[in-house]
């Protein structure tokens, strides 16, 4: 699986990507632009913060994909401290891929989805992308990445094989005026464990930009995925991301979004718990300042019973800054014996932030044990009090208290493996913090 | 006290099913709306030109209004507007004494428990059978220290000053659909004055009920407690079992003036076939404080979201609710809370139950306006699930938009546990016992501020609706 293998025939692979790309294109161009009319949409009007007409979507199914022909480089890992792989992207192409060599050997399957090196990669994509986990279906942004995605990955992890240290992808944009779509596939058979990290980073732009990203999860019987998204992407960028997990029997699909960069930035995040023993924890943490415009939408699809799903989100808004947290937990009549939470907590830092909550319930079980909450407040005063009467000046004393608030999601992740993403994402927020 | 032990003889078995009286009134319009209707409500009324302006302004916007897409399911509903009677007068004159209400009228009321005994411990009964206010009467005393109760009617003609300044000000015409419908067509309901510094003691309670098939009421109630006074409104309302639908649309508007205070009890009982959809909005000022106490059992669908706009400084707001949603119901209801004042204080707790195919949901507002520092809002709601067909919802909104404010929301969702059940029918009661018991414990909270004879008459409808629910 060197960067040399010969490609077979995949003329029938990229015929059904050009059908799969054109009708999502129609679906597209259908539906209509989401309005604060649409509870969904209620506190985000795109018309005022993102007109997509004066936006340069230069959709054409077929031209769009004619730059990413080249095949990305692949190298071994050779410095695999905390790492079991690394993916890299620029402007939206996957640019270099780097796997352990253990990995290789077992089996796992990290491959560009546009440039496929593996034919069995090339099946596990026709049969999953784009079609029964998040289909184009599924919205109108939803509709557009999958007619426009330049690139993404597809992680594979067969039976068993179980890989503590997380892959890596990092995405770089480039200069350029335009869209950025990719999509990340990942596909954990039974009794495996898989994590994987993102990260989104770019400079500011003073022009705007839109960068798209569609993640499908699937995790078989009794499989593991840890998936964490941190998003520090510069101003000028309306980032929007679309997360979908299927999780079956005994699985668990464990998530966490940092939201601190874009100027607009939308996430619609949707955990399916199909089969008894399905489990997802859904962390996130925001801090918002200037005028950054957060839009957190989740829904805890309750399908079976004894199922469980946890959630939280917690946040801090500077600035002018605003969030919206809009999140679901629906129980169906099947599912007995579920436990679910959810609670959205946010601090508001300044006089013009502004936080709107709206986490809800829809329960047709009986049998179940659900609970929401949701708060706005302020600094603890308390909190801040005990700090400066232990010397600390009133900035560090908030710093901290701030930084105790956010952390707390922080703390839930596994040790070990995610010690980089907890290093990494608090030294983003002291670096907010201290712009604040 | 004689009042329990009448209220224990309600027979609440008849009551579940309802009676019907041979129908009397002595006009109705056709059924339907259009604009020669309207102007012929407020013909019939006697009104001056500003009100029949009003009406008819309201009529366009109610016409221009789409149908709401949320809440409930409305999509039968456009076609039972069609069918119902607007307007239905069941006499000539709004009676004076209660010796002059006819024998039918106060069987009715027989039935629904408000024996004639029990009025002199109200403070007025201003009872609406159909549209009309047919009976009134106020203590002397009362009367005496400037108290208006009155019909709504009544409150236009003889205080046309006061009542001009507050009516549809609180809840504008084009505030929602069902609004401008009522503003349309408003029939019926009460005027309130309560003056400066004024205290009543005992309640000012208002029995009304529908009593004409296919005929949708729409009562209108205008209360001002000015500045100091303090007062407590019950409001009760029963139907009997009809076979098509009905209809009923209240708006109800009350201001709250400086260091004054005010409750406003209401409990609902309407037969399952009836829509209630109601608009019930309070303007709270400063130091004031606004209490709604809401109880919904009946309806087929009810939509209603009391709410308190906290104007001034201090201002104080609470919502306690509860909602029982059984077979084929659906109760959309919760509360409405705008800080807009500094140091204000809001409080809402909402308690639900849902029997077999019944759904209760929660919809709620909290919301806070630059500026309105200091304000702090308090949200719970606890929803109870009787059987496995059972639905509950919570949609609770909430908008901060200031830094210095606390809003917190809480809810769960519960089955009436085995163990409790467990240790209640080792003390030797029945299953369906132990579970009107815990059921009744789950309610206490709210029951307990209900004036008695609700609180009596809540727990014998939990006990009804509790026989054959063990699953």
């Amino acid at each position: 699986m060197g960067p040399g293998r010969i490609m077979a025939d995949y003329s029938n692979y990229n015929s059904w990507l050009n059908e799969s790309r054109s009708r999502a294109w129609s679906i597209y161009q259908s539906t209509p632009t989401p309005t604060t009319k649409s509870e969904e949409w209620r506190y985000t009007d795109l018309s005022k913060l993102f007109p997509l007409e004066n936006f340069a979507l230069k959709a054409n199914p077929e031209t769009s994909t004619e730059t990413s022909t080249k095949k990305p480089a692949r190298e071994s890992l050779t410095d695999p401290i905390n790492t079991a792989g690394r993916v890299q992207f620029t402007g939206g192409l996957v640019t270099n891929i780097q796997l352990t060599p253990a990995m290789e050997s077992q089996g796992v399957g990290l491959d560009s989805l546009q440039n496929t090196t593996h034919e069995k990669h090339q099946e596990i994509i026709q049969a999953n992308l784009c079609s029964h986990i998040l289909p184009a279906e599924s919205g109108k942004f939803q509709a557009l990445n999958a007619a426009l995605w330049t690139d993404g990955i597809i992680i594979y992890v067969p039976k068993n094989v179980r890989i503590e240290m997380p892959i890596r992808g990092k995405h770089h944009l480039v200069d350029k005026n335009q869209a950025v779509c990719t999509r990340t596939l990942i596909i954990a058979e039974e009794g495996s464990h898989i994590s994987y990290v993102e990260e989104f980073r770019s400079d500011d732009f003073n022009n705007k930009r839109f960068v798209s990203s569609a993640v499908e999860i699937i995790a078989q019987k009794n499989a593991t995925v840890d998936f964490v998204s941190v998003q520090n992407l510069g101003r000028g960028i309306f980032f929007q991301a679309a997360q979908k997990s299927l999780v079956h029997r005994d699985a668990s699909v464990n998530t966490l979004n940092v939201t601190l960069g874009a100027s607009l930035s939308r996430l619609d995040l949707n955990t399916q718990l199909l089969e008894p023993g399905a489990n997802s924890k859904m962390l996130g943490l925001y801090f918002g300042d200037e005028n950054q415009h957060f839009d957190h939408n989740t829904s805890q699809d309750h399908l079976a019973p004894h199922t469980g799903s946890d959630l939280l989100y917690k946040g801090a808004l500077d600035g002018s800054a605003r969030a919206a947290f809009r999140g679901i937990i629906r129980v169906g009549t099947e599912a007995q014996q579920t436990d679910a939470y959810q609670t959205n907590r946010t601090l508001l830092l300044s006089d013009k932030a502004r936080a709107d909550s709206l986490p809800n319930l829809e329960i047709e079980a009986d049998d179940v044990r659900c609970s929401h909450g949701s708060t706005v407040g302020q600094l603890d005063p308390e909190a801040v009090f005990y700090l400066l009467s232990r010397g600390f000046s009133r900035q560090q004393a908030e710093r901290l208290v701030v930084l105790g608030f956010l952390g707390d999601v922080l703390a839930r992740l596994p040790r070990g493996a995610f010690k980089r993403v907890v290093k990494n994402v608090t030294d983003a927020v002291e670096q907010k913090l201290q712009h604040g | 006290m004689p009042k329990s032990e009448l209220v224990e003889n309600l027979d609440l078995d008849n009551y579940k099913y309802g009676f019907v009286d041979p129908e009397s009134h002595v006009y109705r319009t056709k059924p339907g709306l259009d604009e020669s209707i309207v102007r012929e409500i407020s013909r019939q009324k006697e009104e001056p030109d500003w009100m029949l302006k009003f009406r008819l302004k309201a009529l366009r916007v109610y016409e221009s209004k789409p149908m709401p897409t949320w809440g409930g399911d409305l999509s039968d509903l456009e076609a039972t507007l069609k069918e119902i009677y607007f307007y239905v007068k069941p006499q000539e004159q709004t009676e004076r004494s209660w010796e002059d209400v006819p024998d039918n009228i106060k069987n009715t009321f027989e039935k629904l428990g408000i024996p004639e005994a029990e009025q002199k411990a109200l403070a007025g009964v201003g009872a609406q059978y159909e549209s009309e206010m047919v009976y009134h009467s106020l203590k002397e005393e009362w009367a005496s220290k400037g108290v208006i109760f009155d019909s709504i009617e009544d409150g236009l003609k003889n205080h046309p000053e006061i009542f001009k300044e507050h009516f549809g000000t609180i809840i504008p015409i084009a505030d929602n659909k069902f609004s401008a419908l009522n503003a349309a067509v408003w029939s019926g309901g009460s005027f309130v004055y309560v003056p400066k510094g004024v205290h009543l003691e005992t309640p000012l309670q208002a029995y009304f009920r529908v009593n004409q098939e296919r005929m949708g009421q729409f009562e209108r109630t205008l209360i001002i407690v000015d500045e100091g006074a303090r007062a407590h409104y019950i409001e009760g309302c029963t139907a009997p079992v009809y076979s098509t639908d009905s209809f009923h649309s209240g708006v109800i508007e009350i201001v709250v003036k400086k260091n004054a205070r005010f409750r406003y009890t209401t409990i609902q009982n309407w037969s399952n076939n009836m829509y209630n959809l109601v608009t019930q909005r309070a303007v709270v000022q400063e130091n004031a404080t606004m209490e709604w106490l809401d109880g919904n059992l009946g309806s087929k669908l009810t939509m209603k979201y009391p709410s308190c706009y906290l104007m001034g400084r201090g201002a104080h707001g609470s919502i306690m609710s509860i909602a029982y949603a059984g077979s084929g119901q659906h109760q959309d209801t919760g509360g409405k809370v705008v800080h807009a004042a500094k140091n204000t204080t809001s409080s809402i707790i909402s308690k639900s139950i849902s029997k077999e195919d019944g759904r209760s949901s929660y919809r709620g507002l909290c919301k806070v306006l630059a500026g309105a520092t200091g304000s702090r809002s308090n949200v719970e709601c606890d929803a109870l699930l009787i059987n496995e067909t059972s639905r509950t919802d919570t949609y609770p909104y909430i908008e901060v938009d200031e830094k210095c404010a606390t809003v917190g929301h809480e809810a769960t969702v519960s089955k009436v546990g085995d163990e409790q059940l467990f240790y209640l029918k080792n003390r030797g009661l029945s299953q369906e016992e132990a579970m009107a018991l815990v059921v009744r414990g789950f309610l206490e909270p709210i029951a307990k501020e209900l004036p008695l004879e609700y609180a009596v008459e809540l727990n014998r409808l939990i006990e009804l609706e509790m026989e054959g629910s063990v699953g």
